[in-house]
């Protein structure tokens, strides 16, 4: 069996996550596509009024759709706007249905005939994120639902067709008008939340935003609009119209999907996406460099937080650092929570030439990252606690060399040169030493305050009594005492488990003090298995390594030796 | 015999007088620090230095660093450092520093003072002094593919008693053999560990420090 004790234990999840992604957008990008076959089928084959051609716009249109979607989907998974047009093809889709001669789904086209134009008000409000940010547009979006779906009614009861209860041609006029005259007036609405949001817009986004929004604008009201004059115009000026209509639809979400996935827009709706994965269940929860980091597409990125009434500043790990000044090549975004300045984001300038991005994108993160700042300063709250219990061990070390060990040593020479004494209370007075020795050993060995964790592991060796492989690198400059000897104790917990608990032959141990990070690993050749029976002495060494920010890993299937594996940070 | 001591410890210093007093050794000096430890041994220049290896300033090796210092300006200055613990590192810087006249033991060695004294005198003779526990953790440190590895238990038993210092008569006595076999184990040893033809003491002594750095 294979254990894994504490810490952020990285696994492949993220991938696995994609793979099921990936098959699952395809499949509805599949059915789809047989789901359009089907319709079109419908259309044409047992049907003895088939529709004019143009009814095979549908079908196009919403394959169109979906297939922006997927590709929007697949690109930005965390945002909406690929499912929003998914549903859109299958809005389509089913807008289509009208066209077939079955009586049932004739019935169901009629219902959600008009459910396109809702969709697309949706897509335009909600790019690029796929969510919608204010109270206007929520209402607007619900609104034009309801036109498409309550105001459809009277039109599929009073005209011909499967679902008709009455005949009154007049009536029918009047409601398909009304309705078109709502959604008009709805998709007005949504033209000016547009332009209100277009006004707010930085200029940047402007020059992106604009054109499409003003395109969607049009394409949102040649729906209604266009529908009225075709039924007012016959046979090829109606054709031609449907055609340019369904064309301007169709682009719409072409340009959206394009506007997703690449070009500034990618950016800003990921920015978005931001708020809602930050905003993910607190286990779930990635942390915030990271996710920072691969939205704004800079791996180097780097959160700095400042310590809540103080002036310091600690990095992600809680070591205390001061924010470097802005170059050319490192920029400096300050994150404000109110008039209070809670952080610094660090990225890197060449890559990110934009800093204004970066400050929306730390406005954005703010209070995720107060909320991360208090676990920062938990953690550095529990690293001192480490620092201060090494600092009371050296201590009680020191007092007992300098008084008890002293008088002992006194007393036994006192002892040994009394005449009449026997020889048996100096020896005695010696064990007490030995056993003395011993403890303060335990408590913080002498050869690690003197002389460092490679001399004082090396010392350890030599009390192995069995062989043991020392590799050592990057030991020029010493790491901090709390590194350093929560890594002693850790490498001699894991050495004293392989001989006492897993039967091994051999010992390797690797020191390797790096610039950001102290990696230990100790490995045995012995029976393994040590999962099952990792008691207090490696836990309360698991939670050393934790508090000053470090992960711990041990492998130990059983039969294959153990693995233990540790990873400190250091300031560097 | 003069005598300087270094040690920064009222309680240690006592004793230290204490048996050295008794075993006829005259006191010239005493030192609190490495610095006058240095001054008052350059100035006195007695025929054993005594030496805490923890001192002030820093508290860390600096009587051990001292003593180097020392055995660098006054070659052939036969030098003893106490420590409270062992560590290899320090016998093997010491014995590296020149292979004659130097000791290095626990401080509650002190008590046993027949032992003690004649450690004192074999260092002052020339002899190396190496505190049992330091050449046991040697021993107990055994590695594949070293020259030590190759050597018998016999050769091993021989080799950990000259690292302590002693004489091929005291080891024959120790050991319960002939003189003679102490010495065939001996040339077999340096045979093994490849130490080439060298006055005696020398060849002793490599193989002492061959034995401790591995």
């Amino acid at each position: 069996m294979s254990a894994v004790a504490t810490t952020p234990a990285q696994d492949h999840a993220p991938y696995s996550r994609r793979q099921a992604l990936t098959l699952a957008v395809g499949q509805v990008a599949a059915g789809a596509l047989i789901a359009g076959l089907v319709e079109l089928a419908l259309f044409y084959s047992g049907n003895d009024d088939p529709p004019a051609w143009p009814a095979v716009l549908y079908v196009a249109g919403a394959w169109i759709y979906v297939a922006a979607g997927t590709v929007a989907w697949l690109r930005r998974p965390g945002s909406r706007i690929g499912l929003l047009m998914t549903i859109g093809g299958f809005a389509w889709l089913g807008a289509g249905l009208i066209n077939t001669s079955v009586p049932a789904l004739v019935a169901a086209g009629s219902i959600v005939q008009t459910v396109p134009i809702a969709i697309l008000v949706h897509l335009l409000l909600a790019f690029p994120s796929g969510r919608l940010r204010g109270t206007a547009e929520r209402v607007t979006v619900a609104g034009i639902y309801g036109v498409s779906l309550v105001l459809q009614a009277p039109r599929y009861l009073l005209a011909p067709g499967p679902l008709q209860i009455d005949e009154d041609p007049q009536l029918l006029d009047v409601a398909a008008w009304t309705q078109r005259g709502v959604a008009t007036a709805f998709v007005l609405v949504a033209c000016a939340l547009l332009l209100r949001r277009l006004r707010d817009a930085p200029p940047a986004q402007r020059r992106v935003l604009g054109p499409l929004s003003l395109y969607g604008a049009v394409a949102a009201l040649a729906m209604p609009l266009g529908a009225g004059i075709v039924d007012l115009l016959d046979g090829r000026g109606a054709i031609l119209l449907s055609c340019v209509q369904m064309g301007l639809t169709a682009g719409v979400t072409v340009f959206f999907a394009i506007a997703v996935s690449r070009g500034g827009f990618a950016r800003t709706g990921q920015i978005e996406e931001l708020g809602a994965r930050l905003g993910g269940e607190e286990g779930r929860r990635e942390g915030l460099a990271e996710v920072l980091g691969e939205t704004l597409g800079d791996s180097s990125l780097e959160l700095l937080f400042r310590v809540p009434g103080e002036q310091s500043w600690v990095n992600g790990a809680g070591v205390a650092t001061v924010p470097p000044a802005a170059s050319t090549r490192r920029g400096v975004a300050k994150v404000q929570l109110g008039d209070e300045t809670i952080g610094a984001i660090v990225y890197d300038a060449t890559l990110l030439t934009r800093s204004d991005e970066v400050r929306e994108a730390a406005q954005i993160v703010a209070l995720a990252l107060d909320r991360e700042r208090l676990t920062v300063e938990l953690r550095a709250s529990r690293a001192r606690l480490v620092e201060a219990g090494d600092e009371e061990r050296r201590r009680i070390a020191r007092d007992l060399h300098d008084g008890l060990q002293s008088r002992l040593v006194l007393l036994a020479v006192q002892a040994g040169v009394a005449p009449g004494t026997s020889s048996e209370l100096r020896e005695g007075i010696e064990v007490a030493i030995d056993e003395l020795r011993a403890l303060v050993h335990g408590v913080m060995p002498a050869e690690l305050t003197e002389r460092g964790l490679p001399a004082a592991v090396n010392e350890l060796a030599d009390r192995m009594p069995i062989d043991v492989v020392l590799e050592v690198a990057g030991f020029e400059r010493r790491p901090s005492p709390a590194v350093e000897s929560t890594a002693f104790f850790v490498t001699a917990e894991a050495m004293v488990n392989a001989v006492k608990h897993a039967r091994a032959d051999e010992l390797t141990v690797t020191l390797a003090h790096g610039e950001r990070a102290l990696r230990i690993e100790v490995r045995d050749d012995g029976t393994g298995g040590a999962g099952a029976r990792s008691g207090n002495g490696i836990r309360s060494i698991a939670d050393r390594v934790e508090a000053l920010g470090g992960r711990l890993r041990i492998d130990s299937a059983t039969g294959a030796g153990t693995r233990v594996m540790v990873e400190l940070p250091c300031a560097s | 015999m003069r005598v300087v001591i270094g040690e920064d410890q009222a309680l240690m210093r006592a004793g230290l007088a204490l048996v050295l007093e008794q075993a006829g050794f005259e006191i010239v000096a005493v030192a609190g620090d490495a610095e006058d430890l240095v001054r008052k041994t350059a100035a006195h220049r007695p025929d054993l230095l005594v030496a805490d290896i923890r001192m002030p300033p820093t508290h860390t090796d600096d009587g051990l660093r001292a003593a180097l210092e020392l055995r660098r300006r006054l070659p052939g200055l036969p030098v003893l450092v106490l420590s409270q613990y062992l560590q290899r590192d320090y016998a093997v810087e010491l014995l590296e520093s020149g292979e004659e006249g130097v000791g290095y033991l626990l401080k509650q060695r002190i008590a046993d003072v027949e032992r003690f004294v004649a450690d004192l005198h074999r260092i002052v003779a020339g002899g190396s002094v190496l505190d049992r526990e330091v050449v046991a953790a040697m021993v107990g440190r055994y590695r594949r593919g070293d020259p030590i590895g190759r050597l018998t238990d016999r050769q091993r038993a021989v080799l950990e008693q000259m690292a302590e210092g002693r004489s091929n008569a005291a080891i024959a006595e120790q050991l319960g053999v002939s003189e003679k076999a102490v010495v065939r184990h001996t040339s077999n040893i340096y045979d093994e560990l490849g130490i080439d033809r060298t006055p005696e003491d020398h060849r002793r002594v490599l193989a002492v420090v061959r034995y401790l750095s591995l």
